[in-house]
């Protein structure tokens, strides 16, 4: 099968589905000319125009109303957020508005909406851009939220989410946008809630987001030359959330951890965690453990910034210790 | 001291960058600042400065080429020529003509003895986590053998394994710095490899090699015993498991605790064991694994039936009084021997009777009361054991090799147990027994008619 890269794959998608749907079109900063700062929407104004592929101003809660706007009258917008710490700009028009609005018309009203943005850190991009913002939208009832780890998962999951009647907000890791993944020349969809075993293994489940699905599997590959044996689960979206496959991994394994790259407080390693012990418990031989980005505003300084993200070997030691049967805790 | 210059990250999504154009040529001289070499990304041309003052040496990109963010493509070197021979000193490995100013150290120390040889010093391996020093078992090589990178120097034994030690380097074996059966410690020096064959090979043991002094403070003759960090078994269990309870609790996986429950197994049982905690799936294995607690004896067995009853004091009593009165019956434990006995429903039974530490056997016939005979020897039936004057009030003995049944005080009235193993008597047998006997006893005159 063809390989073709992260952002050539949300490309695909979008180019496919405008050419399917004439009510798609997409707007944001930078969207037209310059095709977004990560190269991901090149070509695109040159077939559709700029009538479907429109360049805003520097406003965010200008544009994302605006889409709200015409997703309710009939159009299906994708909207651009360059960076995924702007969603602080737009959370009236995200969480209050398009999330709400089916709800409080009565049904009359739908919000068919995507928000394109990104999460992740690593790339020297200081404090206010290297937010992985997943866990704050992803508390809000009526979003929908989906967090492709590889170029097939990004391009399923868009064209899913643009035919989704409810608004998606998908999160990018922008390290992966040249990241090459087999990705079929035929069409497909992603259904939402429908979690990927990337592995299958039969000591401990690891269950992770985004970039850190990479994460994991070498985590599991390091795990397997010493003789453990690592199941990695990805859930694709984490609204909705594929509760059964997760829960039926560790009640085989007995053991997991989960691994995003939001700040491990409050976040989505925690709810994850907490429904597997809900739902398993009395099937885990040791405390479920989340794995996130350190509880610090993300460091500038490359040797700090490295030290807040899991990393395959940091992985590797917790799922070791568990495996152990250590005691992680006070007890 | 030479710069490196590499491919320098210019866009947010760069991973590569191709080289355009050098700007200057291999051996010119540059200053910090100078354009060096220029670069496309996917926006745009930019040109790369020098970062320092020297000469470009060491190009290894070409123009058009694409390279990796972060790839060295060339040096700033203190010389026009640098390039070839610093990049070679430089990744070579400290190598057989380096070490001298090692060899010196090592001879440096203290006791002024014999002078060491140059070369390359061997020293002791770290081959597992937790070892400080190894057991030099054997050597392989003699003083002033020639020897060859892989050949095996000497052996060692950790707490787990021994294992061979390599030469690493080819030469000759100028001097061995410690002795078979000698333990040295991890970095200490063992072996001294030179470039040319010695004059005067040397052999010491440890003791006399000058040891730098911080190991020699630590060294071989403290050496912790070998079996300190051998108690773990599997390679798995390298964290911390402690021993920990809380009034009484045992730490254990849900998991674990569900498995138990289901399977009968009583996870406290590995805790009196001394296996540390917590417990988890795996430690059931240990735990079915465990002999029974109560190893049966020959005399008892692990389930045994406890059955109490209680009864006034004054029937048996008064009944005692009469039967000595009028039936010339003054013995006591015969008379409870019967009625023991009686409730057997076999055509004779022996009964033991103990009371005040006496123990009497009694051949009780089928029939009426009264023809107890006292007997030397023989296995008794069923035991009757009288506390009736003493101030236990209720015990859990476990099964014997009979049935036994127990009387005691208990308050103003009696008090009747029945211990018996479950394959002595059937639970309803033994139900029946204690009724049949506290009836009897409350009643006696029923066992007369």
């Amino acid at each position: 099968m063809r390989e073709i890269s992260l952002s050539q794959a949300v490309n695909e998608a979008l180019a496919e589905e405008m050419r399917r749907d004439p009510t798609v079109f997409i707007l944001g900063e930078d969207v037209a000319e310059a095709g977004t700062p990560f190269k991901v929407l090149s070509g695109l104004v040159e077939e559709f125009g700029t009538g479907r592929v429109i360049d805003t101003p520097i406003s965010e809660p200008g544009f994302v109303g605006m889409a709200v706007g015409a997703a309710m009258t009939g159009a299906r917008p994708v909207v651009d957020l360059m960076f995924g710490d702007f969603l602080y700009l737009v959370m009236d028009q995200l969480c209050n508005q398009a999330a709400k609005q089916h709800y409080m018309s009565g049904g009359k009203l739908t919000v068919p909406m995507v928000l394109r943005t990104n999460l992740g850190a690593t790339r020297r991009s200081a404090a206010q851009h290297s937010q992985s913002l997943q866990a704050l939208v992803a508390h809000i009832p009526g979003l929908k939220v989906a967090l492709p780890s590889s170029a097939y998962e990004a391009k399923g999951l868009m064209k899913t989410a643009i035919r989704d009647n409810n608004p998606v907000v998908i999160f990018e890791d922008k390290l992966m946008y040249q990241d090459k993944a087999p990705v079929p020349e035929e069409e497909y969809l992603i259904p939402f809630g429908e979690a990927a075993v990337k592995r299958e293994g039969t000591d401990i489940t690891l269950i992770a987001t985004s970039s850190m699905v990479q994460v994991a599997g070498k985590a599991a590959e390091i795990l397997a030359a010493e003789g453990i044996s690592a199941e990695v689960i990805d859930p694709r979206t984490i609204v909705p959330l594929d509760e059964a496959t997760l829960l039926e991994s560790v009640k085989k394994t007995a053991r997991a951890i989960v691994i995003d790259e939001g700040h491990q407080s409050y976040g989505v390693t925690a709810e994850i965690a907490s429904r597997l012990n809900e739902k398993a418990f009395y099937h885990l031989d040791a405390p479920v453990l989340r794995m996130g980005a350190m509880d610090v505003p993300v460091p500038f300084s490359p040797a700090l910034e490295d030290l807040t993200v899991p990393t395959p070997e940091g992985v590797a030691a917790n799922a070791r210790r568990l495996c152990a049967g250590e005691l992680l805790h006070a007890a | 001291m030479p710069h490196d210059v590499t491919m320098p990250q210019l866009g947010m999504a760069q991973d590569a960058g191709r080289l355009v154009a050098w700007l200057k040529a291999p051996g010119e001289p540059v200053a910090r600042g100078d354009v060096l070499f220029e670069v496309e990304t996917d926006k745009s041309t930019m040109e790369v400065e020098a970062q320092a003052d020297g000469y470009l040496t060491g190009v290894s990109a070409a123009e058009g080429d694409d390279v990796p963010v972060g790839q060295v493509i060339a040096r700033i070197s203190d010389s026009p020529e640098a390039a070839s021979s610093e990049a070679a000193s430089s990744e070579e490995p400290a190598g057989a003509d380096e070490p001298a100013g090692d060899s010196g150290d090592v001879g440096d120390g203290g006791n002024g003895g014999d002078e060491l040889p140059d070369g390359a010093v061997v020293t002791m391996p770290q081959l597992g986590m937790a070892q400080d020093t190894g057991l030099l078992i054997a050597w392989h090589c003699a003083p002033g053998d020639r020897v060859a990178a892989d050949d095996v120097l000497f052996e060692v034994e950790t707490d787990k394994s021994a294992m061979e030690v390599p030469a690493d380097r080819d030469g000759f074996l100028a001097a061995t710095l410690a002795q078979a059966g000698e333990e040295v410690p991890v970095g200490a020096p063992v072996a001294i490899i030179s470039a040319t064959a010695p004059g005067n090979p040397i052999a010491r043991p440890l003791d006399r090699a000058a040891t730098p002094s911080d190991n020699a403070s630590t060294g071989a003759q403290e050496a912790p015993p070998a079996t300190v960090a051998a108690e773990k078994p599997t390679a798995m269990q390298t964290g911390t498991r402690v021993a920990p309870t809380v009034d009484g609790r045992i730490l254990a996986s849900p998991k674990a605790r569900r498995q138990a429950l289901e399977e009968g197994l009583d996870l406290s049982r590995l805790a009196r064991a001394g296996h540390p905690q917590p417990y988890h799936v795996k430690d059931l294995a240990t735990l079915r694994a465990l002999p029974d607690e109560a190893a049966p004896g020959p005399a008892t067995m692990a389930a045994s039936r406890h059955l109490t009853a209680e009864l006034p004091r004054e029937a048996f009593s008064d009944f005692a009084a009469w039967a000595a009165e009028n039936a010339g019956l003054t013995d006591e434990a015969a008379l409870l021997a019967c009625l023991a006995g009686g409730c057997l429903g076999g055509d004779e039974a022996i009964v033991a009777h103990e009371a005040c530490g006496r123990r009497r056997l009694y051949l009780v016939p089928a029939g009426p009361l009264g023809g107890a005979t006292e007997v030397e020897d023989g296995d008794p039936d069923i035991v009757l054991r009288d506390l009736r004057l003493t101030r236990v009030s209720g015990l859990r003995l476990g099964a014997e090799a009979a049935p036994t049944l127990t009387l005691m005080a208990f308050g103003e009235g009696l008090s009747l147990t029945l211990e018996c193993a479950a394959d002595q008597l059937t639970a309803a047998d033994a139900l029946a027994l204690v009724s049949d006997f506290a009836g009897r006893l409350e009643q006696p005159l029923r066992h007369l008619l």
